[in-house]
């Protein structure tokens, strides 16, 4: 064992970014197999935090269907005169779909509008008898677009509607459009204010978690320090060990969601739901899944982050 | 290898853990720094390999000024420096080969080179077939010896050991030295603190000795 042999280092482990990046990842796994049991832990406390996370989430994603089934019925009915031609028809159609905010238009002829009030009337058609379709006017059913569906913009929407000349009335029902925009506002108000609680549970529990593991590394990171690894060295295996502890935690969470849906939800009635056809419960969108694994990840990486500063000294 | 220039160490609150030090200690040599608990010697060692920085004056190893290295250059400082720690450091979930190769994979060995170089080290300290053992399960003397082994197996300039013999029986303890010997004749220069007298007596080598983080006494001036 000669001086030489050592002054001239033996190949390296895998040369470049590439190769010391599957160095890191390879030390990340070890590191996670040789701290078992902590690192079992701290997947599971992620877990559980996850898990009250993604049923928040599913609960507010199905509220927002169900508010936005209710959104669907807020719609402006615009009365005229007599029959209209069908130019007459198709410029007004097309002045109105020219208002900012309209989503689709349905004509309602005199004729359909008395059957409409007949089918109302089961049992007591007889009140019609003698009535001809004449004396009820022809309308125009406007169904608006989800971002205009507030009292605010409905009114400003009937404004301008209003100057259309054929137009004689303009019917919306005011006051459940306002009542609805209020209670809108109250249920996003509340969401917020709930889904900003959780998250910040969340981050708290999952940062601390990583926090305890890696204080119980200490030796390890100080020892490392000492033998003269540099602080890239030593963080980026932690740093990788928190992204898989985040990312295995939401994986954990998620597919205990999935479980609970199958088992008790997809099929429960919900009580909020006007359609029964759609009762039951939705699951998370993609987009929400595809969020949950990136905020596992992210949390864990800053959550080693955040602890190793604490730790090393170098 | 070492030199101090008039190093005034102290800790927070306290006095002087170290006062006005000057040393030189030239490339090869094997020096033993001894003195009573709470002289200066751990602290002399700690400032040897960059785990503090003087209050006062210059330390300068291998041609690097400690004093004034960035924090960032500060591990390759100490990839020359083998430090055999009074507590061993060893790590209690990691294999004895993993615990010894971990000094090796700071530098960027191959796994093979590893193996085969770790391999040869403990061979050498008589512990080869510990190779899978954790340290919890060896005798203080094994655990002092795969410390050692970490300390030595890149072939470091320097190899600074603290207390290396403190609580090991006779041979443990002559096991201990002749290695040391051997890495000294290798071309490392050894610095062991120690309170062993014996130790000392037996070896024959440079004395400094310590006293209320005053050299008292330094056997290559006399």
């Amino acid at each position: 064992m000669s001086r030489k042999n050592v002054a001239k280092r033996p190949k390296l482990a895998r040369e470049g970014v590439g190769g010391r990046l599957h160095y890191f990842v390879e030390r990340a796994f070890t590191n996670i197999r040789q701290n078992l049991p902590v690192n079992l832990l701290t997947i599971g406390t992620i877990s559980l935090a996850f898990l009250i996370l993604s049923l928040a989430l599913l609960i507010f994603v199905n509220l927002e269907r169900v508010t936005e089934t209710w959104s669907d019925r807020v719609q402006v009915t615009a009365y005229f005169e007599g029959d209209l031609s069908p130019g007459d028809l198709s410029t007004l159609k097309a002045r109105i779909k020219a208002i900012k905010g309209t989503a689709d238009i349905d004509y309602v002829s005199r004729e359909e509008a008395l059957q409409r009030f007949s089918g109302r009337l089961k049992g007591q058609e007889a009140l019609l008898e003698g009535v001809s379709y004449e004396i009820l006017p022809s309308s125009l059913e406007i169904h608006l677009k989800k971002d205009n569906r507030d009292s605010e913009a409905v009114s400003r929407y009937v404004a301008q509607l209003k100057k259309i000349p054929l137009i004689t009335e303009v019917q919306y029902g005011e006051e459940w459009v306002k009542r609805f925009s209020h209670f809108m506002n109250l249920v996003r108000f509340a969401g917020i204010l709930v889904a900003g609680f959780i998250v910040l549970a969340v981050v708290f529990i999952v940062a601390n978690t990583i926090k305890l593991t890696i204080y119980a590394r200490k030796d390890e990171l100080e020892l490392m320090g000492l033998v003269g690894a540099t602080r890239l060295f030593i963080k980026v295996p932690f740093l990788i060990e928190g992204v898989v502890q985040g990312v295995v935690g939401a994986s954990v969470a998620l597919l205990v969601l999935t479980g609970v849906y199958l088992a008790f939800l997809h099929n429960a009635d919900f009580f909020f739901s006007f359609n029964t056809i759609e009762a039951g419960l939705l699951f998370l969108p993609a987009s929400h899944i595809v969020a949950l694994l990136f905020g596992g990840a992210a949390l864990g990486f800053l959550g080693s982050l955040a602890s190793l500063k604490r730790f090393i000294s170098l | 290898m070492i030199q101090l220039h008039n190093v005034y160490m102290s800790y927070q609150g306290d006095g002087a853990a170290l006062s006005n030090v000057t040393l030189k200690i030239a490339k090869g040599e094997f020096v033993f720094l001894t003195g009573v608990s709470g002289a200066g010697k751990s602290t002399l060692l700690k400032l040897l390999y960059g785990a503090l920085q003087p209050t006062r004056g210059q330390v300068v190893i291998d041609g690097v000024n400690v004093s004034k290295l960035p924090s960032s250059q500060l591990p390759f400082l100490r990839r020359k420096v083998g430090v055999v720690f009074q507590d061993f450091k060893l790590l209690s979930n990691r294999s004895v080969l993993e615990n010894v190769a971990l000094t090796l994979e700071v530098l960027g060995w191959g796994k093979k080179d590893i193996n085969k170089r770790v391999y040869h080290i403990l061979k050498q300290m008589g512990l080869e077939h510990k190779l899978n053992s954790t340290p919890l399960r060896l005798s203080g003397g094994e655990q002092q010896r795969i410390a050692l082994a970490r300390a030595l197996v890149n072939e470091p300039k320097i190899i600074l050991a603290d207390e290396p013999t403190g609580n090991l029986d006779e041979e443990s303890r002559e096991k201990v030295l002749s290695i040391l010997k051997e890495a000294n004749i290798r071309g490392s220069t050894v610095v062991i603190a120690t309170h062993d007298r014996r130790l000392i007596e037996s070896s024959h080598k440079r004395l400094i000795v310590l006293d209320k983080g005053h050299i008292v006494e330094d056997s290559d001036e006399s």
